[in-house]
């Protein structure tokens, strides 16, 4: 039963952004699906670099600012624009020996607001901004003689940029995206070093510590193609994540490079018809 | 197709990015095996000083047979570190492999058994019952209740508690015997000794590694017993019996008990100790090394890991049918005068 309601309520949480932004407000809705490679290294668990899968399932919606901010109206557009993104992601990894399999569910949500530079007739453009990001995961490793749970989590402000170039096809308008983003500066949670088990699960004080820049390298960017069909509109794309924390010789790291396969759903109050045509 | 093209090169300079490994990490050869086991009890493990063991001249001790080893021979490398590790004599080093799990015997070598299984079930567990993971029953004509706790692996809960005390009603005192009890979850020993208390008490310390030193420790930091854990209460007489295999959490209810809101006496042998809460970490070639990583200490500050003397010592006689502890301990119940 909790099983049950913990995947109807998981599929309303994707699902939400794109039906209540969907309500009178312009905006572009992406969801999507990731499937690739993991690697980990986790000293509080292990030594040793563990390689393996991945898959997960995401949201992503962007919205610009509007002048007029009441709702359903169309309003002047500002070169200011929201995004938000959802992703759950499960990864199942193994040590050289195949003997031992840690697995990981992380679940990674953030908002941003991003300022667009538009050149050469707006196909061009550059974005910037900051991002609020949550960035939680969990992993069980199987063969371990202790309880083998272990949680970490990062929450902070990131940078984020990106370039996107519109040109259009013979039947189908594409849009080629390139987007990263890099911490700046945070608070990281992870367990302490070398307590037990016990410990962790006693309480969490000292396990709290300011991050940034200087002591987390957490690195995102994706490269992505939209492509704009008279029906439909679907995304490809790779992404590549790169997470390394830590304090004395007790370091953490995931990585993981994935494919994207996802489907776009627009919603304007002023159709234009395809990304090339502003 | 010239945008194929960038998002193919592109796509591979991602993906040649792929992590690196941390630096320290040992190759999977006999040597890189050792070093690393070596060099994770060298920083994480809690006890060299109060053994008084020199890691450093155990690996030049070692070093010399694991170079002879051949990558190939496996059974060799392993008793090889078994026996590097069983120098430490602390029953939670363990090695564990696909094939073999390491343990040190020499911390109960040398003590009475002070346990005989056939007899307690022929004599004192006859029609008993099982309330989570305590069996129990009364003894002397139903004048002391008897608790035999076999592990802290399974729960005893409040409602169980509730239900064996209420058997207890007509009972002088207790017995819980904790004898050949290896331990087990620390959560389900602290909540077994609730019982024993009327309020929230400062029942021991902990200190984990903070750095790489030998020494390297964190402050004492004070762990609370909870009396919300188990509301049921028992404040006449118990007697816990102890002997040396009773280990690690067991170890730590022993030594809990000593600060009961109740009268305690423990008794049989020397319990076994296993003051050091473990963590676990792999070897290059995926074996798995348990050890003590946490200190833990009783609440006047003294370290548990060699064990607690009883205050009263009663040796079983392997020959008798009786079991010596517990006649002594029936015995001493019954001539505490009531309250």
């Amino acid at each position: 039963m909790k099983g049950r309601l913990f995947i109807v309520g998981l599929c309303l949480g994707l699902l939400i952004p794109s039906f209540v932004m969907a309500e009178n407000v312009e905006h572009e809705n992406i969801l999507k699906v990731h499937f690739g490679g993991s690697w980990r290294q986790d000293q509080y668990l292990t030594p040793l670099l563990y390689k393996g899968m991945m898959v997960g399932l995401g949201n992503e919606w962007w919205q610009p600012f509007k002048q007029d901010t009441k709702l359903g109206q169309a309003g002047k557009l500002t070169n200011w624009e929201h995004v938000g993104q959802l992703n759950l992601k499960f990864d199942w990894t193994y040590n050289p020996t195949r003997s031992n399999v840690i697995y990981g569910l992380h679940l990674d949500a953030g908002w941003g607001a991003l300022y667009r530079w538009k050149f050469d007739q707006q196909r061009v453009q550059i974005i910037l901004g900051p991002y609020l990001d949550v960035n939680t995961s969990v992993k069980y490793m199987v063969r371990n003689v202790n309880k083998p749970v272990s949680v970490d989590a990062f929450v902070g402000v990131e940078a984020m940029a990106g370039v996107s170039y519109a040109f259009k096809g013979k039947k189908t308008s594409y849009r080629l995206r390139y987007l990263i983003r890099a911490d700046v500066i945070g608070v990281d949670f992870m367990p302490d070093y070398w307590q037990s088990y016990y410990e962790i699960s006693e309480k969490v004080s000292g396990k709290i510590r300011c991050a940034g820049m200087w002591n987390h390298c957490l690195l995102r960017h994706e490269l992505t193609l939209d492509m704009q069909f008279p029906h439909s509109t679907w995304r490809v794309g790779i992404e590549h994540e790169y997470n390394e924390y830590g304090q004395k010789n007790m370091m953490f790291s995931t990585e993981q490079v994935s494919a994207i396969i996802g489907t776009c759903f627009h919603y304007k109050l002023n159709p234009k018809k395809d990304f090339t045509i502003f | 197709m010239r945008d194929i093209r960038l998002y193919i090169i592109l796509t591979l300079m991602v993906c040649s990015s792929c992590t690196h490994r941390f630096d320290g990490v040992q190759d999977n050869t006999p040597v890189g095996n050792m070093e690393c086991l070596w060099q994770t009890l060298d920083q994480k493990y809690c006890f060299f000083e109060e053994k008084e063991v020199d890691w450093q001249t155990v690996y030049d001790q070692y070093l010399p047979s694991v170079k002879q080893l051949s990558s190939k021979d496996y059974l060799g490398l392993f008793d090889t570190l078994a026996s590097m590790v069983n120098v430490l004599n602390d029953g939670h080093v363990n090695l564990y492999s696909d094939f073999d799990m390491s343990r040190c015997q020499q911390w109960y070598e040398g003590y009475p058994d002070n346990w005989d299984w056939d007899v307690l079930k022929e004599r004192y567990l006859k029609d008993y019952r099982i309330a989570g993971g305590a069996y129990y029953n009364t003894l002397a004509n139903g004048k002391v209740g008897y608790i035999y706790v076999p592990d802290f692996e399974h729960v005893i809960s409040a409602n169980n508690m509730a239900y064996i005390l209420r058997s207890f009603i007509d009972c002088k005192g207790l017995i819980v015997d904790v004898r050949n009890n290896g331990g087990g979850d620390m959560s389900y020993a602290y909540q077994l000794a609730a019982t024993f208390f009327k309020d929230d008490k400062t029942v021991g310390y902990w200190q984990h590694k903070n750095g790489t030193g030998h020494e390297d420790f964190s402050s004492l930091e004070a762990q609370t017993l909870r009396k919300s854990d188990m509301p049921s209460s028992w404040l006449r007489p118990v007697i816990v019996l102890c002997n040396r295999h009773t280990y690690s959490a067991a170890n730590f209810f022993v030594s809990i008990m000593r600060k009961a809101d109740t009268k305690v006496i423990l008794m049989g042998g020397k319990s076994g100790g296993g003051g050091g809460m473990p963590l676990s970490y792999e070897l290059p070639n995926g074996w798995i090394i348990r050890f003590s990583s946490v200190r833990m200490y009783d609440v006047n500050k003294q370290s548990i890991e060699p064990g607690i003397d009883p205050d009263i010592e009663v040796t079983d006689n392997p020959q008798t049918a009786v079991d010596e502890i517990i006649e002594k301990a029936v015995l001493t119940i019954q001539q505490i005068p009531q309250q």
